[in-house]
């Protein structure tokens, strides 16, 4: 039995409709991420399932229970917010203890869970300061602390490394799954960051346009991406594309890709004149030595980014495309040379020019 | 898992309780609502009789005669005279003040600071114990201003008695006690301005004549504005002062639209009259007030919205 | 950036030791007249230097005058503490009242709150006596006139809108998250308002308190039209003082300091409140 089930969830302020029918079932003690840009209604999710707002139409159940009429402070769920939303008058020790004393546990076992977590998260030698004297790495933690103080079955959070400095974020990005596992909680977590969402997730709900466009394994929402958009979320630099029109040439179906035929899987369901968008991940495409057989085109930049060089490539026929290797490549092509590539099937994909989906077999 | 407990045995909380929750809120306050409202609609019923309250037998419909018979008395004229210059010139002569003094100690400092707390008892004084006040200054016997006015070869100055006089002695308590909340005003405002433009006038050396006019002026219209409605809205009413230095007098020099009803319900015992007078000037400022209603309220949602 | 010549400062100095002339000269004048006698205020030309007395004082006390022509009874205390049974009892029902209403308006968009908002906030620029006058002759068949009780409701339509118009901004400051934090921590929702939204909006409630308290002492007209002298306050009071044939002008000076000296002290004490106040009731936004 699920932990967590959305069924057809649905939210609209007035006439503004911000999400319609969303389904969701996530197990117990998984990390579901829910991924969106902004303005996507994934804060706006969690507080549906807090209990803080109303549905306009659907049910959210725990445990298997319908939880439409239980009030938040029933339903036994852990959050943190994006803004840390501590309380400024009290302290952080104090904070921590929130949920703890409204369950009515007596001041030692108070203090227990309060010196677990602070030590889990390691702010236990600034418990007694007012959350403005506390960094924002700190008062971070204290919100992820107040989450979990109680261990709550549930545990929901809002894009909690948002307002965290980069170096503190990459920090928490390694401490956070063992945590989360370590607690035993089905996870909810919110993010606009897609390495995060990545390295977190047992699934990712990918949210676009009011619905979930894909729940997947990450390695799925990768390799399987099932739109264009969703292709277009996950991946830095992000996938090339180009449009084109799938040809039969001898019963085989391919496409021109920068003049160039690429032919396409013969599992796919072609049609000659199908309108298709072409995508290929810069890191599938291989530069081949000179000579080879594959697409010509010239280097027109080359930038370093960390431990990947980022090439940006023309073809022939006006099309450019970026091309990722590893800084550590023996030979990096040089500006205004010209290259052959070609593209790994894996990191190749085909959408249809219509519906953005992914054609599969 | 000790939470595990918890969910086991929800409380159900009706939705009801929950969309009902802000009315439950609010219910007191809208009772206050219908309690003004009713005497508010009674008036209006007033202003429609003929009810004076020692000629009981005469009461009886009159429609709007009270509003029509209004336009062809002088007495009423005469009250909406005396108002609205009593309203103009408190209000500017007030603005201009506060202004001066608000610009007079801008800059935040101790000393500042203190002058400005020290001026606002003024503000907390309650308006008729300042007309007291002054009552008692200018009293012929033995009032500092009188005996001021001596030293200047001013004798026989009746103040709050004499009709040429009476106008200008309401109109300085009026100053004294309000003048203070527009340099509150206007002094808040003027600290709360960007100091950006003011660094790059003197930068460029532009005149301070000109850095008032066209930068500062500009800046604080808002505030200045308010002000003003805020003052313009109190000063039309005035009562307090008017009736603890001359209960109206002298003559009908200092009848001002809240002193006229007072002594129309009160000494001539006209119903009708006084709640039709209340009416107009009822509608003035509710005319006003909606005007500077709808600007702070969309000013404060510029300013949430911002935030 | 401070090219400001001598001269200027020197201006400056002058112009603001007027303007405090000008302000603070009444009340002091009152406050030393409230400490001689008939003769020393009616000498001329009037003498800053003289021998404080009480009596004026200790008469409004014993609320027993000796004037020229003997003793009078007035109880000038009575009206006093009239003041401070009204001022302290409306305040505190218009709280009681105004806070939860206040909050309501901040948090819950409806339709009704909105309109019952605007009402209020409509009738506090509308004439009193536009209300006062019907109102009077409603009491006087409800038998409601000089009651406490009367009275204390009436001034609701004084306290009760200056609460809700400073108050609710407050609420409004406070981030929604911080009170979903709390309860979704397992608190309920009467919890979260008394353990987090009123200590968090404490300064607006103190400053729209400590405002209304000083409008409902320094009320003229309200309790000149619906209280007869047993329980006018201190404002009605000294003016019947005056009119009053023989009386000491030393007394009535003391009266007007016994009255004033509440809110100004109040004033000085909570100013830092009273200036929030005042300009968040007018220009916040």
């Amino acid at each position: 039995m699920s932990q967590l089930a959305l069924k057809s969830l649905s939210k609209s302020y007035g006439a503004f409709k911000v999400f319609d029918g969303l389904n969701l079932d996530a197990g117990s003690g998984e990390i579901v991420v829910i991924f969106g840009g902004s303005g996507t209604g994934k804060t706006i999710l969690l507080r549906l399932i807090a209990g803080v707002e109303e549905p306009t139409a659907g049910t959210i159940e725990l445990d298997g229970h319908d939880v439409s009429d239980i009030a938040p402070e029933h339903r036994n769920v852990g959050m943190a917010f994006q803004n840390f939303a501590l309380f400024p008058h009290m302290s952080a020790a104090e904070n921590i203890a929130t949920p703890l004393k409204a369950q009515g546990k007596s001041a030692d076992a108070v203090r227990a869970g309060i010196d677990r977590v602070a030590k889990l998260l390691k702010i236990d030698h600034v418990l007694g300061h007012a959350p403005r004297e506390l960094s924002n790495g700190q008062k971070q933690r204290t919100a992820l602390a107040r989450a979990l103080a109680a261990e709550p079955r549930i545990l929901l959070l809002d894009d909690p490394l948002r307002n965290v400095d980069a170096k503190l974020r990459f920090e928490m990005r390694l401490e956070l799954p063992r945590l989360l596992r370590q607690s035993g909680a089905t996870v909810l977590y919110v993010t606009q960051d897609y390495k995060e969402a990545m390295a977190l997730a047992d699934r990712i709900a990918v949210l676009a346009d009011g619905k979930f466009v894909q729940v997947a394994t990450p390695e799925d929402i990768y390799l399987k991406p099932a739109t264009l958009g969703v292709a277009r979320l996950f991946g830095d630099p992000a996938i090339n594309t180009a449009k084109t029109v799938i040809e039969m040439k001898n019963g085989m179906a391919s496409a021109k890709v920068g003049g160039r035929d690429i032919p396409l899987p013969a599992s796919l369901a072609a049609a000659a004149g199908r309108g298709i968008t072409f995508g290929v991940r810069p890191e599938a495409v291989n530069i081949l030595s000179p000579g080879s057989d594959g697409l010509t085109a010239s280097v027109v930049a080359v930038t370093p980014l960390n431990e990947r060089t980022v090439l940006l490539l023309q073809s022939p026929d006006g099309w450019e495309f970026l091309a990722s290797l590893p800084a550590s490549s023996t030979s990096i092509p040089e500006p205004e040379t010209d290259v052959v590539v070609d593209f790994d099937p894996s990191g190749t994909h085909f959408f249809d020019s219509q519906s953005d989906e992914r054609l599969h077999g | 898992m000790t939470a595990a407990a918890h969910t086991h045995q929800p409380v159900k909380q009706s939705r009801f309780m929950r969309r009902a929750l802000p009315y439950i809120l609010s219910l007191p306050a809208l009772l206050m609502c219908i309690g003004i409202l009713i005497p508010f609609f009674t008036a209006v019923y007033y202003s429609l009789l003929r009810y004076r309250m020692n000629l009981p037998a005469m009461k009886g419909f009159i429609w709007f005669d009270n509003y029509l018979n209004f336009f062809t008395d002088p007495k009423f004229w005469n009250t909406v005279y005396i108002s609205l210059v009593y309203a103009a010139l408190t209000v500017g002569l007030e603005l201009a003040l506060g202004l001066g003094i608000a610009l007079l100690l801008q800059r935040p400092s101790r000393f500042n600071n203190v002058v400005s707390i020290l001026l606002l008892l003024p503000l907390m004084t309650a308006p008729a114990l300042a007309a007291l006040m002054w009552k008692l200054m200018t009293h012929p016997d033995f009032g500092i201003l009188s005996y001021l006015l001596t030293l200047v070869g001013i004798t026989d100055f009746k103040w709050a008695s004499d009709p040429k006089t009476a106008l200008l002695t309401v109109l300085l308590v009026d100053m004294w006690v309000y003048t203070p909340f527009i340099m509150i005003l206007l002094l808040a405002g003027l600290r709360s301005l960007p100091k950006a433009p003011f660094e790059a006038a003197a930068l460029d050396g532009v005149p301070r004549s000109f850095v008032f006019f066209r930068i500062t002026l500009p800046m604080l219209m808002p505030y200045i504005i308010t002000a003003t409605l805020f003052r313009l809205l109190d000063s039309i009413q005035q009562f307090d002062i008017i009736y603890a230095m001359t209960q109206g007098g002298p003559g009908d020099k200092l009848l001002v639209f809240q002193v006229q009803a007072y002594l129309d319900f009160f000494q001539s015992t006209n119903v009708g009259r006084s709640a039709a007078l209340m009416i107009i000037l009822w509608a003035i400022t509710y005319a006003l007030s909606n005007v500077f209603i709808k600007q702070w309220l969309k000013l404060r949602e510029r300013a949430h919205g911002a935030a | 950036m401070d090219h400001t010549s001598t001269f200027e400062k020197a201006l400056r100095g002058v112009l603001i030791t007027l303007v405090l002339i000008f302000f603070l000269f009444p009340i002091l004048w009152i406050f030393l007249m409230s400490f001689q006698t008939n003769e020393t205020i009616l000498r001329i030309p009037p003498s800053l230097v003289f021998t404080p007395i009480f009596d004026n004082y200790w008469a409004l006390v014993t609320g027993e005058l000796r004037t020229a022509a003997g003793s009078l009874q007035l109880d000038f205390m009575k009206n006093l503490w009239n003041s401070v049974l009204l001022s302290v009892c409306s305040v505190a029902l218009s709280l009681l009242f105004g806070v939860p209403a206040a909050y309501a308006f901040a948090r819950f968009k409806f339709r009704l709150g909105e309109d019952i908002a605007f009402t209020l906030l409509s009738f506090r620029f509308a004439p009193p006596l536009l209300v006062l006058l019907p109102l009077s002759l409603y009491f006087k068949s409800l038998g409601l006139t000089n009651t406490y009780v009367g009275l204390i409701w009436v001034y609701q339509l004084i306290c009760l809108p200056l609460i809700l118009w400073i108050v609710r901004g407050y609420f409004e400051d406070i981030s929604p998250d911080i009170e979903y934090a709390y309860r979704i921590s397992g608190n309920s929702w009467w919890k979260t308002f008394l353990k987090i939204s009123l200590p968090l909006a404490r300064p607006g409630i103190a400053a729209a308190g400590l405002l209304a308290f000083i409008f409902a002492w320094n009320n003229f007209v309200f309790a000149l039209i619906l209280a007869s002298a047993d329980k006018q306050p201190v404002t009605v009071g000294a003016l019947a003082f005056v009119t009053a044939s023989g009386i000491q002008y030393g007394q009535i000076a003391a009266a007007i300091i016994l009255s004033i000296t509440p809110t100004l002290l109040l004033a000085l004490y909570a100013q830092r409140y009273l200036v929030e106040g005042l300009s968040m009731g007018a220009v916040k936004g």
